[in-house]
């Protein structure tokens, strides 16, 4: 199975790779992939900082100057003097600016004037820095979707990529787009917008099946895995008492630690009983035991059924790599060519026209050429499969009614315990009864205060 | 059923569709209808193919008795009964929560081809004693991209009777072997003087001794009458009375009152057969759940480990009911042991002892101490402790009452806790031996 997830790997890589570059040069005559995006949005930003703070910092020292003075705005000399000498010592007089500013007027006014168009500046930077950021995003997801195998990669990386491409149209920048949408299937095939779409689609499709072809083989693997692990880690454990009880010094490794006890949560949970518990004598002994007598358990379990190492791993469990292959193939292509088909159906204005003979109004009205014209037969088209899903669960009855299976003796043991049970009660309830008449009867006939009765009272009476 | 993947691609086939929508672009609403038409294209061929009655599970196990703390193996096996292919099918067996998976795993995901099959197995440890039943079984069947799934729960159950642990007959077992001379050495043996064989000594004449007695040779060196006199060595019957009410169970868990009761009756039947004695026990609380007379058959073991197995702590102690149960169904003297905490009101345990005393029956009660066997003293804060403290001084005062008028008829009440439960059933045991009570 290794040998298909590697082969779909390659294909992810090249589908997204191709999908990346159709991207990148459908957009290029926007003319925003300029590699200092990035670094322009930040010094915009910083900009923007530092032109608020200078603002706040001189109106406050302005302020706080004048409260002191009795109300007098501070002298032009000091105002520049601090203006030039303490905001900028400190970097936070604002870019732009060449001379002092020798009074808070000049403050406000040159606040005012750059504000706006540091605003402005980072709008459209913003812009580009989101395409290089959705792109970067894109690319490290994609590259940890090859690595752990997790469809949430997959899905993050693919709506990354597609997500410069929705900035890119709400600044009305030129982006890949299928106007008018053909009524041939062929033109509409090689297009350039269709096929970025197919390829964004494969690129969803053969990522998918590569996770599919992973995590198909992984568990079997993972069991064999486990299996080694878990008896190394029993081998070990077992001969680290054995050394104990001979007097032999033992030593610990960050290796063993690692691969051995702590990897096998049987033994981690017998060791924790010896090292962290009451720390008893017996406790010891029985995690000692429990240890040794399981890898009697299995010695002897492996050494009887042949079967059981293939049982315990499930290697028979593991799907045949050229079923894997074939059905791959097969179910890619079929839903390829099934969703391409369905949709140029649902898309096209002209086939529908053409399939419902709509009045000549409806043909000629502007709706046809716009894009939400798709949600007229995209509701029931979508709403249909999963409608004869159920029809056909329905039909071939598939919910099956679980019901407690109990065998003819089990249910007959079970009726006959609980049988038991309600004749023993009767029983006790019948005897209790008896015995508290019979106990009555002899108070009302008794003089003489019975010994036990006797005993019982004199001890609770002290 | 679309599972938490499927969402994902609607929300991007959406996105898709919005954003078309709103930039009038043909190529955003073409991507958006791909992925939600690709979302359920496959679905009527999914609910073709992925026909769940064909899957049958089998659940093997090694034994269907087994003692706490065994080991178990349990093979589950799959079955595609169907003629369709599953691409993906996942399976979790359930075990009991309180078992540990020690060797394998519970779980196996895989494809499965039309009437083949696939096994897995892993080994349990079977923890508490009870009845228990492994299953059911989980099986998840997807699609290829994990779209979509469909879900059963096959309810087939494996029942596993665990009997009480066997870990402190093994420590005996193993002390033994240490002395070389087995499990018997050292022990007490009940001998009366009599009938026998073994010679015990001599002792002067009494008249209406038989003459045959006489030891002629002896009388004629010491020049007066002297009789000769033997020995047998006798067994005594035992019958542990195991209460199983409620209180029975506080204490932390496996460590309750009861389990303690049942180790130590577990101990005593297994001394007792040992030994060739013969030990009965009962478990009752407000009914007679289980009794098994005392014997020496082979399987009397097992049958007394039956009875303990299925105990649980509920109801409330009704002694008389248990004795008068006991009794009638046995004949012979015996000792009888109570293990039971003595919560309830003293008036009805008196009676049984009564009774019990009437027929001829001598008894001991072993009583677990409740404070003894919950949370240590040091782990409470000041209020927690002091109530604790004044609720055990209370408790111990009222056993000590009830000790008090026992007494008088001579039976003991040992109060025990976690650490000295087992030497005390022990050390009694061997007292009663020693003492000759009860003897057959």
């Amino acid at each position: 199975m290794k040998v298909v997830t590697w082969i779909l790997r390659i294909a992810s890589i090249a589908t997204f790779v191709y999908m990346a570059f159709l991207v990148y040069t459908i957009l290029d005559p926007n003319d925003f992939w300029h590699w200092d995006a990035p670094y322009n949005f930040v010094v915009t930003v910083y900009r923007m900082l530092s032109l608020i703070v200078f603002f706040l910092a001189s109106t406050m020292v302005n302020g706080l100057a004048s409260a002191f003075a009795g109300g007098v705005l501070p002298d032009n000399l000091i105002v520049g003097l601090y203006n030039t000498l303490v905001l900028r010592t400190w970097y936070m007089q604002p870019y732009g600016l060449t001379g002092p500013l020798t009074n808070i007027q000049e403050v406000w006014t040159s606040f005012q004037m750059n504000l706006n168009s540091v605003l402005f500046s980072l709008f459209d930077n913003t812009f580009l820095f989101l395409y290089f950021l959705c792109a970067g995003i894109g690319v490290v997801l994609f590259l940890q979707s090859l690595v752990r195998m997790d469809h949430k990669f997959v899905g993050g990386a693919f709506l990354s990529i597609q997500a410069i491409i929705i900035l890119a149209a709400f600044r009305s920048l030129i982006v890949p787009d299928i106007t008018p949408f053909p009524a041939d299937f062929v033109e509409f095939l090689i297009t350039e917008g269709q096929i970025l779409a197919l390829v964004s689609f494969a690129y969803l499709e053969v990522s998918y099946q590569m996770i599919y072809s992973y995590s198909v083989g992984k568990p079997v693997e993972d069991r064999e895995e486990t299996l080694k692990k878990q008896l190394l880690a029993l081998r070990q454990a077992t001969r680290k008492q054995d050394a104990i009880e001979r007097g032999d010094k033992v030593s610990t490794t960050g290796m063993s630690r690692s691969t051995g006890a702590t990897a096998f949560s049987f033994l981690r949970e017998a060791i924790e009983r010896k090292v962290v518990g009451s720390q008893s004598a017996l406790e010891s002994l029985d995690a000692v035991s429990d240890v040794r007598r399981l890898q009697i358990y299995v010695d002897e379990l492996l050494q009887t059924d042949s079967r059981a190492r293939d049982e315990l791993t499930a290697k028979a469990a593991a799907p045949s790599s050229s079923y894997v292959i074939g059905s791959t193939i097969t179910g890619s292509a079929i839903r390829f060519l099934t969703v391409v088909a369905v949709s140029f159906i649902l898309m096209s204005p002209n086939v529908i026209r053409m399939l419902l003979n709509l009045p000549i109004g409806i043909e000629d009205s502007v709706e046809m050429l716009q894009p939400e014209i798709v949600v007229l037969f995209l509701v029931p088209v979508v709403g249909l499969f999963p409608f004869a899903a159920a029809v056909i669960s329905w039909m071939s009855r598939r919910e099956v009614v679980e019901k407690e299976k109990l065998t003819k003796e089990e249910k007959e043991a079970q009726k006959q315990r609980q049988k038991e049970l309600a004749r023993k009660r009767k029983e006790a309830e019948q005897a209790r009864r008896a015995r508290a008449k019979a106990r009555k009867k002899r108070k009302g006939d008794e003089v003489e205060v019975d010994e036990w009765d006797k005993a019982l009272d004199d001890a609770f009476k002290r | 059923m679309i599972t938490q993947r499927g969402f994902v691609v609607v929300f991007a086939g959406v996105l898709l569709l919005t954003s078309g929508f709103s930039f009038i672009n043909f190529y955003l609403v073409l991507l958006g209808v791909y992925c939600v038409i690709g979302l359920v294209v496959t679905l009527p061929l999914f609910a073709l193919t992925a026909n769940l009655a064909g899957i049958e599970v089998d659940r093997q196990i090694d034994k269907v008795k087994v003692f706490s703390g065994d080991f178990l193996r349990v093979r589950v096996t799959i079955r595609n009964a169907s003629r369709r292919h599953f691409d993906f099918i996942e399976v979790h067996d359930q075990y009991p929560e309180t078992w540990i998976l020690a060797i394998g795993e519970n779980f196996m995901a895989s494809r499965i081809e039309p009437g083949s099959s696939m096994t897995f197995s892993y080994i349990l440890q079977a923890r508490m004693r009870g009845r228990y039943y492994l299953g059911p079984t989980e099986v998840i069947l997807r699609d290829r991209l994990g779209l979509h799934y469909y879900k059963r729960t096959l309810k087939e159950q494996t029942e596993v009777l665990v009997y009480p642990t066997w870990k402190d007959v093994r420590r005996l077992e193993s002390f033994a072997k240490q002395r070389q001379l087995g499990l018997m050495f050292g022990a007490h043996r009940t001998k009366t003087v009599g009938m026998g064989t073994d010679f015990a000594g001599f002792r002067e004449y009494v008249p209406g001794d038989e003459f045959r007695l006489i030891d002629w040779k002896s009388s004629a060196k010491r020049g007066d009458m002297v009789v000769k006199q033997w020995e047998q060595e006798k067994n005594v019957q035992i019958i542990c009375m195991v209460d199983t009410s409620g209180s029975m169970g506080n204490g932390y868990p496996e460590n309750t009152k009861l389990e303690y009761a049942i180790r130590a009756a577990v101990l005593l039947t297994h001394m007792g057969i040992e030994r060739k004695d013969l030990v009965g026990t009962c478990v009752f609380s407000d009914i007679v759940h289980g009794y098994v007379p005392p014997g020496t058959r082979p399987n009397h073991m097992y049958n007394v480990l039956e009875v303990l197995a299925m105990a649980e702590p509920q109801g409330w102690s009704d002694y008389e009911t248990a004795i008068s149960h006991v009794v009638t169904q046995t004949k012979k003297r015996s000792l009888v042991i109570w293990l039971t905490d003595l919560e309830r009101s003293p008036a009805p345990l008196l009676n049984a002892m009564k009774t019990l005393v009437a027929n001829g029956h001598k008894s001991l009660v072993i009583s677990p101490f409740g404070p003894w066997f919950e949370a240590p003293v040091g782990q409470f804060g000041p209020v927690e402790k002091v109530l604790s403290e004044a609720v055990s001084e209370e408790l111990w005062e009222r056993r000590n009452k009830i000790a008090r008028a026992l007494s008088r008829f001579g039976i003991n009440v040992i109060n025990v806790g976690p650490e000295d439960f087992l030497p005390t059933i022990i050390r009694s045991y061997e007292q009663a031996k020693q003492r000759g009570v009860a003897m057959f």
